[in-house]
């Protein structure tokens, strides 16, 4: 324990802006030296994918070689680059302390960006896995708003994302591609990643729109009626378009450009995240928990109760639309079985995992049940057993996922570290 | 503590730089992908691919190698699971191709996997041989990707031809599912091909039902009623059995045909008595199978405990075209690009390829030329060759 603090006090004088270049650092030196020298010396076929999990849970032989190879291109230039070039990074963040927040923030989202390419990009995996577990960011903090904020159970986010997904692919589809079920491109294709937004956006209003459908009917129920009204929606919607030969019925629907590469789908990612967070910091937001802790009382203290309900499921929809819209676009293609049970299965997975009311706990979750996923595929049947233990254990010791109740204060994530070291 | 810590990772270090695998120089090994459903809904289908493929390793291993003009290369399997979901197949894809180097991959089998996975393998260049997906969207404008069964609108009109020669029925009753990909496409194929010969209205029933019902007896009773003289369902094995025994229930006399998805052990076991005499199309019969066939079915019930389904006879057949197609390059150059090219052009100049599952010869668009076999469940549950159906 001694050796741990210690440790931790030696980097608490580094800010976020010295992580990112020690990460920077790390990343450039895979880069460059990667493939031809580390791994090749510790008799690694390739540059391992995934920090090594795969390659060491396939063959344990492994197992040295992997855990050296983190140590030396991960663990020991991270620490090395932030702690040495402190004395700079310091003064730096300081610096970007005295301008507005926004733009300091903008200053590290881009920064981290860069980073995050470039390490996605040495592998075309990489860049997959990214993007899918981007895209659950939205999604598990779009369901966080229903789920968590508003304290409902909700079901029909895969309906949402299936409404979103189809709407958004028909439009870049009829517009923009020559395929065989709209005949030719109506505007040159040229325009399509211009469009790509207003289709996107449209399919977002499709699944709020789609949501007021259960949120009319079911806005005077709550808890058990409200889950299976919506649990009914998902499956009306499922079984509408199955049933649409139209679009594909269940044979589903393909082909769509391949408008959402990487940097789109990681800034509607932060727009999610930052729209998000204003809404539930407004006065709409605090009447939403108001909502959730006591109905009765937040009506009579002035809380519009049915708007606020109304408007928050329609917002969580919308995102939902949105994350529905990149998926069909990432995948090339979207058929209804995809938007049923097993997503909503995993859609609350995550949102329970990572925790209730929290942006930053939808995050985790979203970020530790896709990669935990693909970091235990070799072990095939078994993944299906470890993955629902972790969540039985986290049910069991923390009852509303791992980081609940918890906002993001960026101010405070963004400082400067210099002052704490004097002692202030 | 300090020593300690020193003492470990120089002990480390040591035993990297003198393990047998530090500073070897890379071999240049041909690796074969597999995208199975080894978990989800049809985790069998992915067994009797992942056995097929084990088989087929096993023989590569008894020779040593694979001989790609003369000179002798070390074979690897990399089997992942797709979940049986579509996007874990395109993960699945990537991961083979970008991160593991394959040369070739085998699989997905259904076609919901294997439309979007296909589309992967073909952006990257890298033959994809799906045993057993029968969507034509799997193989459309992709060079790169090729299947290794026969499609559903040829399957349709050999069930439909085969019922007349053979009973010399005129009407028809359909039940299948709607919200399942296959069984509707092949459903509608049918009936075109039904209509085309004894006239519109010839199929007298044409009903439908939903991915995971189990009570089929309003839509049984409608075609009990309707007066059809065959009923042909082209479902799975888990619905088959389920239909059957409800159908004689409710005093169904006539024949019930079914498609290859009839073709996996699990329907007789589950159905019994009443499946017996039903006939199906599929890809092979295992009873009374002769010569490469027989034996690949003798090992594999041998090892394994039961006799493989058609998708392990496909999955195998896959396998050993690729296999041809690596050794008909001539050459491995190690760069893989290139390498991957050159099967791909080699496997489509395959002809009249001798499988197990029939002779195979590609058209243009990856999919191969083969027959049909019409198979009956004889009196001990066997599936039994009755006749052959050739384009």
């Amino acid at each position: 324990m001694e050796t741990a603090r210690k440790f931790k006090n030696m980097f608490s004088t580094v800010p976020i802006l010295g992580w990112l270049l020690g990460i920077l650092a790390a990343v450039l030196i895979e880069y460059y030296w990667g493939y031809d020298y580390i791994s090749y010396y510790l008799g690694l076929p390739k540059i391992p994918v995934l920090f090594g999990a795969l390659i060491m849970l396939k063959n344990p032989m492994m197992i040295p070689g992997a855990i050296g190879y983190d140590l030396v291109v991960y663990v020991i230039p991270v620490l090395l680059i932030a702690k040495t070039t402190a004395f700079f990074t310091n003064p730096l963040a300081a610096m970007l302390e005295k301008t507005p927040l926004w733009l300091s923030a903008i200053v590290h989202l881009i920064f981290f960006y860069g980073v995050l390419h470039l390490w996605a990009g040495i592998n075309d995996y990489r860049v997959l896995i990214v993007k899918l577990t981007l895209i659950s960011i939205i999604l598990t903090i779009s369901i966080n708003v229903i789920n968590g904020y508003q304290g409902e159970f909700s079901c029909s986010h895969p309906g949402f994302m299936a409404l979103g997904a189809y709407v958004s692919s028909i439009i870049t589809l009829y517009f923009f591609v020559n395929d065989k079920i709209f005949g030719i491109a109506v505007l040159p294709p040229a325009l399509g990643p211009w469009l790509f937004p207003f289709a996107l956006l449209a399919g977002g209003v499709a699944a709020a729109l789609g949501s007021l459908l259960v949120a009319i009917p079911s806005f005077r129920t709550r808890g058990d009626y409200l889950a299976i009204i919506s649990l009914a929606f998902m499956f009306i919607v499922k079984s509408a378009v199955e049933n649409l030969n139209g679009i594909g019925g269940a044979r589903g629907m393909g082909g769509q450009p391949d408008y959402a590469p990487l940097p789109i789908i990681f800034i509607w990612t932060m727009l999610c995240i930052w729209i998000v967070h204003n809404f539930v910091s407004s006065i709409m937001g605090k009447a939403l928990n108001a909502v959730r802790d006591d109905e009765a009382a937040s009506e009579s203290m002035t809380v519009k109760t049915r708007k606020t309900k109304m408007t928050a499921f329609t917002f969580g929809a919308f995102w939902a639309g949105i994350a529905g819209g990149l998926f069909a676009h990432v995948l090339a293609y979207i058929n209804p079985g995809m938007f049923s049970i097993n997503r909503l299965a995993e859609i609350l997975a995550m949102v329970y995992f990572g925790g209730l009311n929290s942006i930053v706990g939808s995050i985790v979750g979203a970020v530790s049940i896709n990669v935990l996923g693909e970091a235990l595929r070799p072990l095939e049947l078994f993944k299906w057993i470890i993955i629902p233990l972790i969540l039985i254990l986290v049910m069991i010791f923390r009852p509303y996922g791992l980081i609940s109740f918890k906002e993001i204060n960026a101010k405070q994530l963004l400082r400067s570290k210099f002052k704490r070291e004097q002692g202030a | 503590m300090r020593k300690i810590a020193c003492l470990v990772v120089v002990t480390f270090v040591f035993a990297m730089m003198f393990s047998s695998s530090a500073f070897s120089a890379r071999k240049t090994v041909i690796k074969i992908g597999i995208n199975a459903p080894l978990t989800g809904d049809i985790p069998k289908v992915g067994e009797g691919s992942k056995y097929a493929a084990m088989m087929w390793l096993e023989d590569i291993e008894k020779l040593g190698g694979l001989e790609v003009g003369g000179k002798i290369y070390d074979v690897e399997l990399v089997i992942e699971d797709n979940e049986s979901k579509a996007e874990s197949a395109v993960k699945a894809n990537t991961k083979m191709i970008t991160q593991d180097d394959v040369l070739a991959i085998v699989g997905p089998q259904s076609s919901k996997q294997a439309v979007p996975a296909g589309e992967v393998a073909n952006k990257y260049k890298t033959v994809m041989i799906s045993p057993w997906s029968t969507n034509p969207n799997t193989t459309l404008d992709r060079p790169y990707v090729f299947r290794g069964c026969f499609l559903d609108p040829f399957q349709g009109p050999v069930v439909a031809n085969f019922i007349t020669e053979e009973f010399g029925f005129t009407k028809a009753a359909v039940l299948y599912d709607v919200a399942s990909d296959y069984p509707k496409g092949l459903a509608e194929v049918f009936k075109e091909a039904w209509e085309k010969k004894h006239g519109a209205g010839s199929v007298v029933a044409y009903q439908s039902f939903t991915t995971k019902d189990t009570d089929f007896s309003s839509q049984l009773t409608q075609i009990v009623k309707s007066g059809a003289q065959v009923l042909f369902t082209p479902q799975y094995y888990n619905e088959v059995p389920l239909i059957v025994k409800q159908a004689k229930d409710l005093g169904w006399k006539g024949p019930i045909v079914g498609s290859d998805s009839w073709g996996s052990a699990e329907t007789v076991e589950l159905c019994g008595e009443p499946c017996y005499g039903q006939f199906f199309s599929s890809h092979y019969a295992a009873a009374g199978a002769k010569g490469a066939t027989k034996a690949f079915i003798d090992r594999y019930t041998a090892t394994y405990g039961y006799i493989p389904d058609d998708v392990a006879a496909l999955t195998w057949d896959a396998l050993l075209l690729a296999q041809q197609a690596i050794q008909n390059t001539g050459k491995i150059t190690g760069r893989i690009e290139t390498d991957r090219t050159a099967v791909r052009d080699s496997l489509a100049k395959i002809k009249n390829f001798a499988g197990i599952t029939g002779n195979m010869t590609f058209t243009d668009e990856g999919d191969p030329i083969k027959c049909a076999v019409i198979v009956k469940i004889n009196d001990k549950g066997e599936y039994e060759f009755y006749k052959s159906s050739c384009p």
